[in-house]
C-alpha cells in the first residue's frame, strides 16, 4: 500500500512505542495483536531504526498481512491486518 | 478387495493428517545454557528470550556455574560483574538508561508473563553460591535441576545458545 492509502486505513488499534528501545516496539505490538480480532487493523509507531525490518518479517510469519510503513519525523508508523 | 484398498487408503490419509496437525500445534523450543553471572551478557540474554517468545518459541534457560550466583535472591539489581568491555562500565549503564532500556531481571520478567519460558538453576552452580532450595534464588527461578535435564531438553530443541 502507498502512503496516501495507509493514511486511509480506518484503524481498530494504535499503539504508540515510541521511546522504548528493541524489543519494546515488538513486544507491545505482539501483546497488542493479541487482543485483536482477525481482519481488525493496528498502527505501531516507534523510534527504534531496527523496527523496520523486525516487525513486517514477525507479521507475516505469524499469518497477519503486513500493509506498510510511512517514515515520519524520527519515527515509524507500521500498519498490519490481523 | 476395492473396499480394503480404500479403507487404507483412508486410514493412511488419516495418519498423515494427524501427524500434521500434531506437527503444527507442537511450539518450537529454545534451549540456553546460562553460564555467565555478568549483568551485560544477562541483558543480551533477556533480549534475545523476549524475542523468541515474540515469535512463540518456549523457552528454558538452564542457569549453569556463574549465572547461578546472579540468581541469587541477595544480587537482585546489582550490576558488579560485566563481561565484556568492562572499562566502558559507566558509558555502557549511562546508554541504557538513557535509551530506557530495561534490566535483565525486567527483561526475564516480561518474557515469562508473555510467554512459556522456565528458568532452571544447576543443582551444582547453586551449592557453589550457597543457594541449597529454590527459595535462596529470585522469583525468576522455577526449580533446580540437573545437567541432565538441560542435556535431554536440548537434543529436542530448535535452537540451543550457550551465553
Amino acid at each position: 500500500m502507498n502512503t496516501e492509502e495507509l493514511k486511509k486505513l480506518k484503524l481498530d488499534k494504535v499503539v504508540d512505542a515510541r521511546g522504548t528501545a528493541c524489543p519494546g516496539p515488538l513486544m507491545a505490538t505482539k501483546k497488542a495483536i493479541g487482543e485483536m480480532k482477525p481482519g481488525e487493523i493496528i498502527e505501531v509507531l516507534s523510534s527504534d531504526p531496527g523496527t523496520k525490518r523486525d516487525i513486517p518479517k514477525w507479521a507475516v510469519k505469524k499469518g497477519f498481512e503486513y500493509l506498510g510503513d510511512i517514515l515520519e519525523d524520527g519515527y515509524f508508523r507500521l500498519y498490519i491486518k490481523k | 478387495m476395492t473396499q480394503s484398498l480404500s479403507v487404507n487408503f483412508l486410514t493412511a490419509n488419516l495418519a498423515k493428517k494427524l501427524i500434521t496437525l500434531k506437527l503444527k500445534n507442537m511450539a518450537k523450543k529454545m534451549t540456553i545454557a546460562l553460564y555467565t553471572g555478568s549483568f551485560d551478557k544477562l541483558t543480551a540474554t533477556g533480549v534475545i528470550i523476549n524475542g523468541a517468545v515474540a515469535d512463540d518459541l518456549d523457552v528454558e534457560i538452564y542457569v549453569l556455574l556463574m549465572g547461578a550466583n546472579a540468581f541469587k535472591k541477595e544480587n537482585i539489581g546489582k550490576t558488579d560483574h560485566m563481561a565484556e568491555l568492562a572499562d566502558k562500565k559507566e558509558e555502557f549503564i549511562a546508554s541504557l538508561k538513557q535509551l530506557k532500556v530495561s534490566t535483565w531481571m525486567e527483561f526475564f520478567k516480561q518474557a515469562k508473563e508473555m510467554g512459556n519460558v522456565k528458568i532452571y538453576i544447576c543443582g551444582l552452580a547453586g551449592k557453589i553460591w550457597n543457594g541449597l532450595v529454590l527459595e535462596d534464588f529470585n522469583e525468576l527461578a522455577d526449580d533446580i535441576c540437573g545437567i541432565g535435564e538441560y542435556i535431554a531438553s536440548a537434543q529436542t530443541a530448535d535452537v540451543n545458545l550457550f551465553i
